[in-house]
């Protein structure tokens, strides 16, 4: 027989369980909340930085505004600032790729301009030139270097296969000397189907598809698209076979790659198996780490609950797309879409294991840009600090709460994620659901070359419904942090 | 013994009305806002870094992301290790094998000051940013 608290101990959670379940199974029915999930706006977007929380001892300002899609901010030798402004965001919004100087008084001279081939995702200054990845949305990935002086740009390399979902992401140089950049992948999974119809590319190249780095022996495992089964590697409604092989070749998709400053710039594969390798970026030992976009709950092979992951990268590795989200296989059940079934591995035999990542951000946060902080005086040394453009729901799958929206700081040897820069009120979310002055979407961040202020470059606002992406020319900002105790 | 039942009944009832209105406050915990976390055992230290590799991707500091939020809702944590151990909805299981006795209880001592944390030093620290 019970005592008294005994029975009230049971009958509490006896109550509790159904009620955790029923609460659980809301989920899967309820509306997602996404951050992005408001009414576009015409009016101009309003930015006070005291609508943004810092910690203490940090301040935070507004540098510029009126940006249209900013993706990136670098400095030259003489320390003058620069930001590139992208040219174009998903969504199919169109406009002209610009590196561009803060002069005084907040000007901004045109130092080079691209064509209908953008996003300009990225930029670096590294011996006399700039050196900017073009994303390729219309004709393919390209690596630009340009010259300061007058704007004329070389390109290093093209063909980069980046006429899908992720272009040509931003560039870094290495200690050795190379300039190394990422190449994300054409599908969100692997298997081109109707959400690359809706985002565009396929009308323009239906024969598109992904390309592997290597090898690759195929399990013939197919998907339902409306032009019929498709496979992995293959363009929209050709299907796979049992053990077939896709012959890799480079450029690839998923992958980093680098070229020589000097000579013949070849691209060489540092590793492959992402699958938007975003962030690049050294840490203060030399130790190459990026930021990579997790798989996202849409398309033919829906992949639901994958982080966004920092990796350290080690030269030859496989890093798990289409088949791993970190050193999880997405055929687990975790994986598995809420109302939907687990997907299969898309390849025989894995090229390897991949390795436990650096760090596991927020799914659908879509961590992208990074960099260290190498100053004591702006603290936390060997952190890696990281912009998080935030979610798209329910475009890219559903969430309980907006995601990202935020800058955050991670240590690299534990994984731990802290909040470093964020909107204030009750709940996390970009300012245009919140109300108020703040954050939109932090796409890319730099140490000052003093390494006493961190710049953020907030890509402005876009909202999102189950149509895609819709983002408003404009309302792009570049904020700075400093400590100032 | 019928006034057993009612108190069992009524207490019952108090934990389903709390677990319903168990959304009400923020569950922002995060530095900018709340200050720094100041650990006070290894264990909630060890249990950060428990929380990092299991826990954070769906929620991102104990808020809400992909899951919903863990910090403002009154679920007694050991409801949670049960929910932990058990699929309960959505929710995937993470079993000895993923992780152990050690380890969940580290994580339980982490979720445990993190729900705490620091909600008195909100105002001062809101207040210091305001009058900037």
């Amino acid at each position: 027989m019970l005592s008294a608290p005994g029975r009230l101990a049971r009958a509490a959670i006896g109550l509790l369980l159904p009620a955790s379940a029923l609460l659980s199974g809301c989920y899967a029915v309820g509306p997602s909340q996404g951050g992005a999930q408001v009414q576009s706006s015409a009016k101009p977007r309003d930015v006070r930085p005291k609508d943004v929380a810092v910690p203490a001892g940090y301040r935070i300002e507004k540098v510029a505004d009126g940006l249209t899609f900013p993706t990136a901010v670098l400095f030259d030798d003489r320390d003058r600032l620069y930001v590139v402004e992208s040219g174009y965001s998903a969504g199919e919004s169109w406009a002209v790729p610009k590196l561009l100087r803060l002069e005084p008084h907040e000007r901004w001279t045109v130092v080079a301009s691209g064509d209908k081939n953008g996003p300009w995702t990225g930029a670096v200054y590294h011996k006399g030139f700039f050196y900017v990845t073009e994303g390729g949305t219309l004709e393919g990935g390209r690596v630009l270097r340009v010259e300061p002086d007058n704007g004329r740009a070389t390109t290093l390399v093209s063909g980069l296969p980046s006429t899908g979902d992720h272009p040509t992401e931003p560039p870094a140089v290495g200690p050795d000397g190379y300039l190394y950049f990422g190449q994300g992948t054409q599908t969100n999974s692997g298997v081109v189907g109707d959400d690359n119809r809706q985002l565009g590319w396929v009308s323009r190249y239906p024969e598109a598809h992904d390309v592997p780095c290597a090898d690759v022996t195929l399990s013939g495992r197919n998907y339902a698209t409306e032009l019929g089964q498709t496979g992995a590697f293959l363009p929209l409604g050709t299907p796979s076979v049992p053990n077939q092989i896709i012959k890799g070749r480079l450029p690839c998709s998923g992958a980093i790659m680098r070229v020589p400053l000097v000579g013949k710039p070849d691209p060489e594969l540092v590793a492959w198996g992402f699958r938007d390798p975003f962030g690049l970026a050294f840490s203060p030992q030399g130790r190459l780490f990026v930021v990579d976009n997790g798989y996202d709950e849409r398309g033919s092979r829906p992949v639901w609950g994958a982080a966004d992951l920092l990796w350290s990268v080690s030269t030859g590795t496989w890093y798990g797309w289409p088949d791993y989200s970190g050193d999880r296989p997405v055929a687990a059940a975790e994986f598995k879409p809420i109302l939907g079934a687990p997907v299969a591995a898309l390849l025989a035999s894995a090229p390897g294991r991949p390795p436990r990542p650096a760090a596991q951000f927020g799914v659908h946060s879509s961590a992208h840009g990074l960099d260290f902080s190498r100053s004591d005086a702006f603290g936390h040394v060997g952190e890696a600090f990281v912009a998080e453009y935030g979610d798209l729901a329910p475009f890219n799958g559903k969430v309980a709460g907006p995601v990202g929206f935020k800058v955050v700081r991670v240590d690299p040897e534990t994984g731990v994620i802290e909040d470093f820069a964020v909107n204030r009120g009750k709940r996390n979310g970009p300012a245009s659901l919140l109300g108020g002055g703040g954050l939109e979407r932090p796409v890319a961040v730099r140490f000052a070359p003093d390494g006493l202020s961190l710049y953020v470059v907030d890509f402005g606002v876009v909202t999102a419904s189950l149509d895609g992406p819709q983002p408003q020319k404009g309302t792009g900002v570049l904020w700075r942090i400093t400590r100032d105790e | 013994m019928a006034n057993h039942s009612r108190r069992v009944a009524d207490a019952a009832a108090l934990c389903a009305a709390a677990l319903a209105l168990g959304a009400c406050g923020t569950a922002r915990r995060g530095e900018p806002l709340r200050g720094p976390l100041v650990t006070t055992e290894s264990a909630q230290d060890r249990g950060r870094i428990v929380f990092a590799q299991n826990c954070y991707k769906c929620h991102p500091g104990g808020e809400a992301g992909l899951g919903p939020a863990l910090n403002n809702r009154p679920w007694p944590l050991g409801l949670k290790r049960f929910e932990i151990r058990h699929k309960i909805g959505a929710m995937p299981s993470f079993d000895k094998s993923r992780l152990g006795d050690q380890d969940l209880h580290d994580l339980m001592a982490y979720l445990a000051i993190l729900r705490k944390h620091s909600e008195r030093t909100q105002e001062p620290f809101e207040a210091r940013e305001a009058s900037r």
